[in-house]
């Protein structure tokens, strides 16, 4: 009963999805929540337009298509296929860029 | 619009699924109606499925969210019940359809506000789901970002940078020292005027004066902003096509099959010499004599016009392209700089020369000032064919009232425009100019006008049915055009004259036949504009232009 008086003024709701998260899930969710998430998605499609990734992929995705007959193809094997590549085609400049910014978010987050 | 239904017919827009057809026949538009209240949009425009917002969605079969990075996460449309899916190993989403009855196929992308087949594991496309994401992204930016995210503050504000997809900069090329020496080793410098006159010549290289060889301004009008066409004239002045190479194999050729293909003119090769002597530094004025012979209905002594002649030169060009069997897929670019629009009649392939039918508007009834920007929106508005023009849809297997519209799939890296001028009176029986003002802006963005504007503002963004048969062509990026020549004409229809304005090193020229002056931009935006050519931006260097007058 005296729990219930010392309780913080917050929803359940929020109270039990916080006993259950994961530090990932934790970062995720702040990183929405400040609208940082999607600055760094629109980066990393900037960033990946520049150095001519999108553009490879898109080639290995006509390509792909292209061999196997445009009709016989499925965002699925699509994405089987070509995800390999991208992940692996990635500048690492890119990547480290990234890396930073998360770091620096964290950072100023003060997690 | 009674047209965005029968697209479907010709292929454009893939056919649903047979289980998004089933399950809209059982439920209905329902399930997508419920959808849309969970739309949100993120500040960037990009809308996502939550059912509040700060809802971590989890695979309810192993828990895992978003933030476990790999798989994408689906809401079944049927239930509600999320489930991940990555393809191909793992997929709880296509587990949950098996395992329902019939029904539970669909499911939607949480991230992207994307429909998905979990049995066809592919992408579908429902026309109601995706009318509702374009508006609800519409109304989102329509708002301001702090407004859509529901009165959070925002501390950061959002960089024009990156709303705006950015493309890479240009960077001029500069040699290396191994390439500074072989340049300084194997070209000799063009004397030009300032050594040899021993006057700084103010005008840039390749300005130079055409004669008139009776009635021929229509030609030399024509042929000056052929000259300072840029992908044309780069691929001239670098060595491309050489006259004495071409006149070598033709004559070859032809005593390995009859002596009459040996005395066939070749239009690139006097589009050589041309290049080479106007651009050799002389700034006497030159005579195009050998330029009759391609336009043989014109060669006489006549006034003619310079939209006919311009037109049987992109014919000679194309001609000549497609008949030279050891063309280079290089060649064969630059050859196709040439301006030949196409533009579509709804989606039936129908390529329009542009030159000929776009302009048709300047002659409508319109109060104002005409514009080029007012005849293209006039051109590629919307139409409603009458009822004795039914289109035939086969999927309804009836004549259909339809819409048609004009857009522009692909653009090229030339534009021309040529107005209308001149208009026919059936009642009067003859023709008469059209003096009318026309106002043309320097810079043009023809995105408004290209096919995948149009068809993205009725359908949303989800479909790039372009993209298909045009493999290289991203006609997004390219849609910026810049004005470099315009050919003027004054006079009456039976008797005038030709002038080429010619925009170099942002700086305008005159070229009347054998004259050329400096003259002021009012001077051009004033001129009564017949033919104007655009030039995509980014091949309208003016940093680079400069590094050739000096």
């Amino acid at each position: 009963m005296r729990g219930s008086i010392n309780r913080p003024p917050t929803p359940d709701a929020e109270e039990d999805r916080g006993q259950d998260l994961t530090l990932q899930e934790i970062i995720n969710i702040k990183l929405i929540e400040s609208g940082e998430k999607e600055r760094l998605k629109e980066l990393l499609r900037e960033r990946l337009i520049e150095c001519g990734w999108t553009d490879e992929m898109k080639a290995l995705c006509r390509a792909f298509t292209r061999k196997k007959g445009r009709n016989n193809v499925t965002v699925d094997d699509l994405v089987h296929v070509i995800t390999p590549k991208g992940r692996a085609s990635v500048p690492d400049s890119v990547k480290a860029e990234l890396l930073q910014r998360i770091r620096s978010f964290l950072v100023s987050a003060a997690l | 619009m009674s047209s965005t239904n029968h697209l479907h017919q010709r292929g454009q827009i893939p056919h649903p699924c047979s289980h998004l057809a089933d399950f809209r026949s059982k439920h209905g538009s329902k399930p997508f109606r419920l959808l849309q209240k969970c739309l949100r949009v993120k500040p960037l425009g990009r809308a996502e499925i939550r059912r509040d917002l700060h809802e971590v969605p989890r695979c309810a079969a192993c828990v895992a969210s978003a933030a476990s990075a790999r798989p994408r996460l689906y809401a079944c449309v049927a239930c509600a019940v999320v489930f991940c899916h990555s393809s191909p190993e793992s997929s709880h989403a296509a587990a949950h359809a098996d395992s329902m009855p019939s029904g539970h196929e669909i499911a939607v992308d949480l991230d992207r506000a994307e429909l998905f087949c979990c049995a066809c594991r592919d992408q579908v496309y429902d026309r109601d789901f995706d009318a509702s994401v374009v508006i609800a992204a519409a109304a989102a930016t329509a708002v301001s970002p702090t407004a859509m995210r529901g009165g959070e503050s925002e501390t950061m504000p959002w960089p024009e940078s990156l709303r705006k997809r950015r493309r890479v900069d240009y960077r001029p090329w500069m040699p290396d020292p191994r390439e500074r020496v072989l340049v300084a080793t194997n070209s000799s410098r063009l004397g030009g005027d300032a050594e040899s006159n021993g006057v700084c010549s103010p005008l840039p290289w390749g300005l130079r004066g055409l004669n008139n060889l009776g009635n021929t301004c229509f030609m030399n009008s024509v042929l000056q902003a052929l000259l300072h066409t840029p992908p044309l004239r780069n691929y001239f002045l670098s060595d491309r096509h050489n006259r004495y190479v071409c006149q070598e194999k033709r004559t070859n050729l032809g005593n390995d099959k009859n002596a009459s293909s040996r005395s066939r003119v070749c239009l690139a090769c006097d589009m050589d010499a041309v290049f080479c002597s106007v651009f050799s530094g002389d700034r006497t004025p030159y005579s195009p004599a050998s330029w009759w012979q391609h336009a043989a209905n014109l060669a006489s002594y006549e006034q003619q016009d310079a939209h006919e002649f311009f037109i049987s030169m992109l014919d000679g060009i194309h001609e000549n392209v497609e008949s030279d069997q050891r063309k280079s897929q290089n060649q064969a670019q630059a050859m196709q700089i040439v301006p030949r629009g196409s533009a579509k009649i709804a989606s039936s392939k129908l390529h329009l020369a542009y030159n000929g039918e776009t302009e048709s508007m300047l002659s409508g009834q319109r109060g104002g000032i005409s514009t080029l920007m007012g005849c293209l929106d006039r051109f590629t508005r919307p139409e409603r064919l009458g009822s004795d023009q039914k289109f035939f849809c086969q999927d309804c297997k009836v004549r259909q009232e339809s819409l048609k519209q004009m857009s522009i799939r692909k653009l090229p890296l030339v534009s021309c425009f040529h107005i209308k001028r001149f208009e026919h009176s059936s009642y009067r029986n003859m023709s008469r100019k059209i003096d009318r003002y026309l106002q043309f802006p320097l810079s043009l963005d023809m995105s408004p006008y290209l096919s995948s504007t149009i068809l993205r503002s009725r359908f949303g963004n989800r479909i790039f049915t372009y993209s298909g048969d045009d493999p290289e062509g991203s006609t997004e990026l390219s849609s910026e055009f810049e004005l470099f020549a315009v050919v003027t004409h004054t006079g009456k229809l039976d008797a005038g004259h030709y002038v080429t304005y010619l925009r170099l090193n942002d700086q305008w020229y005159k070229c009347d036949d054998a004259w050329v002056t400096r003259v002021s931009e009012n001077v051009v935006r004033a001129a009564q504009a017949y033919m104007m050519f655009y030039v995509q931006k980014r091949f309208h260097y003016k940093a680079s232009e400069k590094l050739v007058t000096s």
